[in-house]
């Protein structure tokens, strides 16, 4: 079922290091010091509770968050470095390209007013230029259709997105991603929208045409039950800070960090009972706390004064597994 | 206490129009004293239009619905008023169900000033006090208004003015779905508390199997508009027998 793919030797498909967000008005500094690696053909989670800044870091990352930008730090993509200055464009530019994203709402990223394959087929035409012709554009369409699960493509294509079901439209944006043949793919929440069914379709879907295609996925999820079953490493923000980048096999088994203990340990799963659920006490911080200090001190069940003090550590050196505690839980 | 027999529900397709949609079809649902009952069901199958009807906030069309053993068709106008200190309902959206130019204090004490007549000004704000405290909000929260709190915390205000009239009935309708994971946890621990606490009967309203599981004796699995599989939540949930039950079983994380 979890395609644990083990982390592999290659370069690094995606690198970030010291990477921090801030917002265009106010120039606040939302999510800052995150360095973590995406190796080819790897399957990523992020995980956060709302406020944490991983759709903000993702969406500036990919060029799309206009009141954001990148403030410091570096990013390396597939051999390239993306420099600090004027980075939504440069970023942009290898979106439809050699990076496909899925939003969370397929409610909403389709254009209600085109038909489903003309959406398609730009997208196609967008990767692969104009000479295809419009008879082998449209053929590669209904392809990628029928790859995604659409029932009867042909009929799909000349239909509207209102015709559809959440889980088929999100399918169709899903088609849209890869139809330049990408070698990341960054879904923020594809599946949150969805039923249950309809969920660990898409998501099984996402993890076959990755094993496939040898495809990288940047999985985002609120859910660490979703992402511990489907991904290989985990990396977990809360207020804006990189806390935790975990084995998915360690939750529920190893020593991690504490804030990813509590998380897990909040969560009703299939093998829990009720003595085994335990709340956080208080809410959660949003983004923007900064790196004096750890996010999570006001709710951490281990905290000393250290913790409110000491300068969050880094991960420097874009290690592959890493925790953030000042105590040194979960450190390797 | 709750008695739902062969209840359904349908709306017009168009206007004027016979062929009409069903959103519920004979619908069996017994509830007794001091259960815990799970509603469980994905978007659109019927499982909030059950608690609406449950509540009285929606219309039934077929079917008979029993409340302490009587039809709730020959209440009478008294009858009717009484039921609505009966039964209680928490909404999903903690942000659309509390009135934003009322402080909460004001909110929860708004049913007792209808259905306790009885209390005193200063009972009632001492009881409501005493309400928000049971819930887990500090004390100078009564004076404060709903978009100061966040979503648990709102959430909480509204379980508060829910057994603010002490129901024998509470109906909680997707109460955690809006709410952040580990906010999840704290409401289902505060759900807990006031089961082994207050003497209530509950109707748990969830897409979420896995709380269904922990929190239900039993539960009803509902999928286009009817009752697919009933029972214990260990056996339903555990050992389905229900072809569509089992897929939503293996579906969940």
């Amino acid at each position: 079922m979890a395609s644990l793919a083990p982390p592999t030797t290659d370069r690094p498909l995606l690198e970030i290091r010291d990477v921090s967000v801030a917002l265009r008005t106010g120039n606040r500094t939302m999510v800052a010091g995150v360095s973590l690696a995406v190796r080819p053909r790897e399957v990523f989670g992020i995980v956060g509770e709302s406020g944490s800044g991983k759709t903000l870091l993702t969406r500036t990352l990919l060029g799309l968050q206009d009141d954001a930008y990148v403030a410091g730090g570096s990013v390396r993509f597939n051999g390239q470095d993306l420099p600090v200055n004027g980075y939504a464009n440069k970023a942009r530019k290898l979106l439809g390209h050699s990076i496909g994203f899925v939003p969370q709402d397929p409610f909403s990223s389709l254009n209600p007013s085109m038909r489903i394959g003309k959406q398609i087929t730009e997208a196609i035409y967008l990767a692969k230029g104009w000479p295809m012709g419009a008879e082998r554009t449209r053929e590669a369409a209904i392809g990628l259709m029928a790859e995604v699960g659409i029932p009867e493509p042909a009929l799909a294509f000349n239909q509207f997105p209102d015709q559809f079901s959440g889980g088929m439209r999100q399918r169709m944006v899903f088609a849209i991603a890869l139809a330049q043949d990408p070698k990341l793919l960054v879904a923020d929440e594809p599946t949150t929208a969805l039923d249950a069914i309809t969920q660990r379709r898409v998501i099984e879907l996402i993890l076959d045409r990755s094993r496939k295609h040898d495809l990288a996925v940047i999985l985002i999820s609120h859910n660490l039950e979703l992402l511990r079953q489907s991904v290989g490493r985990i990396a977990v923000l809360y207020g804006g800070q990189l806390l935790n980048i975990v084995p998915s096999g360690d939750i529920g088994q190893s020593t991690i960090h504490p804030y990813t203990e509590a998380l897990f340990d909040c969560i009703p799963t299939r093998e829990k009972t009720l003595a085994d659920i335990r709340s956080i006490p208080g809410e959660p911080v949003g983004a923007g706390f900064g790196l004096k200090g750890c996010a999570f001190a006001s709710r951490c069940p281990y905290v000393v004064t250290a913790c409110r003090t000491t300068d969050l550590p880094q991960n420097a050196g874009t290690a592959s597994i890493f925790s953030a505690c000042i105590l040194g839980r979960g450190v390797h | 206490m709750v008695e739902l027999k062969g209840v359904a529900k349908s709306f017009a397709r168009r206007l004027f129009v016979q062929n009409r949609s069903f959103a519920l079809r004979d619908i069996n649902i017994a509830v007794g004293r001091g259960e815990v009952v799970g509603i469980l069901g994905e978007s659109g199958s019927g499982k909030s239009t059950v608690a609406n009807i449950i509540t009285c906030l929606t219309s039934y069309d077929g079917g008979s619905y029993r409340f302490k053993g009587r039809d709730i068709a020959s209440y009478t106008r008294k009858e009717r008023f009484a039921f609505k200190s009966d039964v209680q309902i928490v909404f999903q959206d903690p942000y659309g169900s509390l009135n934003p130019r009322a402080t909460v204090r004001g909110s929860v004490m708004e049913s007792l000033i209808l259905h306790r007549p009885d209390l005193g000004r200063r009972e009632r704000i001492e009881r409501a006090n005493a309400l928000l405290e049971e819930v887990g909000l500090s004390a100078d929260a009564g004076d404060r208004y709903p978009h100061e709190f966040s979503g648990g915390q709102r959430q909480r205000v509204a379980i508060a003015r829910a057994i603010a009239v002490e129901p024998e009935l509470l109906v909680l309708d997707e109460p955690l779905s809006s709410l952040d994971v580990s906010i999840q946890a704290q409401i289902l621990e505060l759900f807990v508390r006031m089961i082994r606490e207050r003497d209530l009967t509950i109707v748990f309203i969830s897409h979420d199997v896995n709380v269904v599981r922990l929190l239900c004796d039993r539960v009803y699995v509902m999928n286009q508009g009817a009752v697919v599989e009933e029972g214990f939540a260990r056996d339903v949930l555990n050992h389905p027998q229900n072809e569509y039950t089992a897929r939503l079983l293996d579906a969940v994380y």
